[in-house]
């Protein structure tokens, strides 16, 4: 097999590849700024020098000439090479900052370069704590600067589309932006303007960012050049936790990171994964945060009037559900699931009605033909459309929908997390002398017509699974407390420097937004408790083993598979493309 | 606004050959980019949109090209764009000796147009003249060198009268190689 030596040590290689890559691949330190994996290599920073030589080759008999050692001789190149683009060759050395000190030097003096118009103004910069040029400062920068004149200006504050703000002379023009917008999300809306030190990444003139994926860039600028709009001085990076989740706006799942202080998601990123999103999102599915903090419904809520509800205890709410479910004949309840709901609430609301005698859980997906594109929006605006599918639930349009609530059938309609009612504006009064039963997480045109008002956990909250339109099953990890939930006690949890270190008596940390909710899952298995329906389930872990055992389409997952691999990829085949009800 | 803007039918004919010539539509950007200069006289951001729209590439692209070279001008300008190199050479021979007195004599700041839009003063960097410092380049044309008050007195005097200067770089050597 081919090798190639690096700062002494033999590696071996299969895929030819780029010197960079390789040394990432096999966890080797490099400094680098305009490489991105990704996307083309321009090799413009050049930070990611190294000094590269390949044997000499005897031309006559084809074998590498020796040294007195028996050593392999090397020709070095004339010049350091960038190791981002130079491509690997068998017996090629490597020396880096490690073993050379010419390359050491090399690195300091490129830094000292690319800081030298740098505002170093890291104190009230969004990027500090996570910034590559602070870190790569801090690592292998010099000491101080030779150059003491004044900086060159540029301009700062700048709003190149609604979502993306540009501070021209952090900038240290590695074109990671203007690639972005050329060979992934494909808009060309970004260029470099000007030369020398005066140019920045800007757009053609009365054009403004509007990619539907310009978030993105903030994530790959290495500098804080480019910040978001919305996220500008909230936090600091090193103030929140950051949990594994998956995007909840369509049907794509792109893995995310949600991003939690003080029990509020303050940002959602996206998470690298090959074979869904590589390393990037929409700007939508970043706008999530806001339904996850804000408009939330803490605690049940029965309805006093056709405009007022008032706020209810958990046992007043579990009695009342238990009340009307005895009140009514099996088939005078409706029961809808949710695609906007994970596989096991479906699964439990569609099992305990079963047990109850109710023949159909329906669902209504939640698809706008022409909304997607063919990179990471879909049609689909949710996550788990698959999900119902697959369990089985009855496939209903806004035309069946209306006519199942209005009919004289039901008396009783039981909603699981679905804005039914908002996203296909029916009129509340449709289902007028039903009693009505939602489950959600935010006030809604659906909790408005509900009788009473069953508040659960978000993504951000709860373990659950959802099933992608490419048939990939997914979970999320718990990211906020709620009432119930302790960040400390919940292993999944994850923790910032703040739950680390802090007490619930420190005034910088904080232990309020949490939301007086539980999972929907955990509501059922108490009221079949409370019916004496066996349905007991500890955890959501345990619903989804039950669920793996019962449903072909789902043996062998787990939740540690899924964690493990990324997520699963189902055997479409085996999820129904529709089941029309 | 863009409408005002509009190559004629032999000028897109001319643009089709010049995207003949490359293999890839973005390599006759500068070209084209030349070609709107001469005719409009500039290449302002909507000429850089036609430009842009004709060769069908992103408006960003073309954008940045013309960005990057002063040659371009991104702003209606005078009809003799006088680029004063201000860089080292020409700068040890008193370059802004020679800027100053342009100044003075247009009544307008480097960078600036006078109001009959004749002239347009600009410091420039490194124009490869540096033997003949200081110098200066009259419309992306020809070399002015060796510039003195007096020369550009006498320079501003001609351009006013329609007259352009002459060549006048080092006479060409033509080397013999051994085998021509
Ligand atoms: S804004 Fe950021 S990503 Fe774009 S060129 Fe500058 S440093 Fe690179
Ligand atoms: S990472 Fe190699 S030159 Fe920028
Ligand atoms: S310094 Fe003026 S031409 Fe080179």
């Amino acid at each position: 097999m081919p090798e190639i030596i690096i700062d002494n040590v033999r590696y071996e290689y299969e895929q030819p590849g780029k010197v960079l890559q390789f040394m990432l691949d096999q966890g080797l330190d490099l400094p680098y700024f305009c490489y991105h994996p990704s996307m083309s290599i321009p090799a413009n920073c050049r930070q990611c020098l190294v000094k590269a030589g390949t044997p000499i080759v005897d031309r006559e008999t084809g074998k590498p000439e020796l040294d007195e050692d028996g050593n392999p001789k090397i020709r070095y190149f004339p010049k350091f090479m960038t190791a981002c683009s130079l491509d690997m060759s068998d017996g090629m050395v490597v020396h880096t900052h490690v073993t050379s000190e010419e390359v050491r030097r090399a690195q300091a003096d490129n830094l000292e370069l690319i800081l030298i118009n740098h505002p170093l103004d890291c104190p009230i910069c969004d990027q500090a704590g996570e910034c590559p040029l602070q870190i790569l400062t801090y690592k292998y920068g010099p000491e101080g600067s030779r150059f003491e004149h004044k900086k060159v200006h540029k301009p700062k504050r700048i709003q190149l589309g609604p979502r993306v703000v540009l501070d021209a002379e952090r900038c240290i023009n590695c074109t990671r932006c203007t690639r972005f917008t050329e060979e992934i999300s494909k808009s060309n809306q970004l260029t470099i303007v000007a030369r020398g030190d005066k140019n920045y990444p800007m757009t053609a003139p009365g054009e403004t960012f509007d990619d539907p994926y310009s978030l993105n860039t903030v994530d790959i600028c290495p500098v804080g050049a480019l910040t978001s709009a919305d996220f500008r001085f909230k936090a600091r990076v090193w103030e929140m936790a950051q949990t594994p989740s998956i995007d909840i706006t369509n049907g794509k799942g792109c893995n995310v990171d949600l991003w939690t202080r003080d029990n509020l998601v303050l940002r959602i990123t996206p998470r690298y994964n090959k074979e869904i999103n590589d390393h990037w999102m929409p700007d939508e599915g970043r706008m999530a945060y806001r339904q996850m903090n804000e408009n939330r419904v803490s605690k049940p809520e029965i309805k006093l009037s056709a405009s007022e509800h008032s706020k209810t205890s958990w046992n007043n709410a579990l009695m009342t559900f238990v009340e009307q479910i005895e009140a009514h004949k099996p088939e005078e309840i409706l029961v809808i699931g949710s695609p906007h709901a994970p596989v096991e609430d479906n699964f439990l609301l569609q099992q305990f009605f079963n047990k109850l005698g109710v023949s159909d859980t329906l669902f209504s997906p939640h698809i706008t033909p022409g909304k997607g594109d063919d990179f990471l929006i879909t049609d689909d605006e949710a996550p788990n459309t698959n999900g119902c599918r697959m369990l089985g639930l009855g496939e209903i349009d806004k035309k069946k929908l209306e006519a199942e609530l209005k009919s004289d059938k039901y008396k009783m309609v039981v909603i699981l997390t679905d804005d039914l009612f908002g996203r296909y504006e029916i009129e509340p009064s449709i289902t007028e002398g039903k009693f009505t039963l939602t489950f959600a997480t935010n006030y809604n045109a659906t909790t408005k017509a509900a009788d009473l008002i069953i508040p659960v956990t978000c993504s951000a909250e709860h373990t659950g699974s959802y099933v992608s339109v490419d048939g990939r099953i997914q979970r999320t990890l718990p990211a906020k407390e709620t009432l119930y939930s302790n960040r400390r006690l919940n292993l999944e949890m994850s923790l910032s420097r703040l739950d680390h270190f802090g007490t619930k008596f420190d005034n910088w940390v904080s232990d309020r937004n949490r939301i007086d909710c539980i999972p929907a899952w955990e509501f059922l298995v108490r009221t079949a408790y409370e019916m004496n329906l066996k349905l007991g389930f500890e955890s959501s872990r345990e619903i989804m083993a039950k669920i793996s055992d019962e449903l072909p389409a789902l043996n062998g997952v787990t939740y540690e598979r899924m964690d493990e691999e990324r997520g699963i990829q189902l055997d479409l085949k085996q999820i129904p493309a529709e089941n029309v009800s | 606004m863009a409408d005002t803007y509009e190559f004629s039918k032999e000028e897109l004919e001319q643009i089709e050959k010049i995207k003949s010539k490359y293999p890839e539509v973005q390599s006759a950007v500068m070209p084209v980019l030349w070609l709107a200069q001469d005719k409009f006289g500039h290449v302002d951001s909507d000429v850089q949109k036609l430009v842009a729209d004709t060769l069908g590439l992103p408006r960003a692209h073309v954008h940045g090209v013309a960005t990057f070279y002063t040659q371009y001008y991104k702003e209606k300008m005078g009809k003799y764009v006088l680029d004063v190199c201000g860089s080292f050479s020409c700068q040890v021979c008193g370059a802004q000796e020679i800027i100053r007195h342009l100044e003075e004599k247009l009544g307008i700041k480097e960078g600036e147009t006078t109001e009959d839009g004749m002239f347009s003063i600009r410091e420039v960097e490194c124009l490869g003249a540096c033997g003949y410092a200081p110098m200066l380049q009259v419309t992306n044309d020809k070399y002015v060198n060796h510039l003195t008050k007096e020369k550009i007195d006498k320079l501003i005097e001609d351009l006013k009268a329609g007259k352009e200067p002459e060549f006048e770089s080092m006479p060409v050597v033509y080397h013999q190689t051994s085998d021509s």
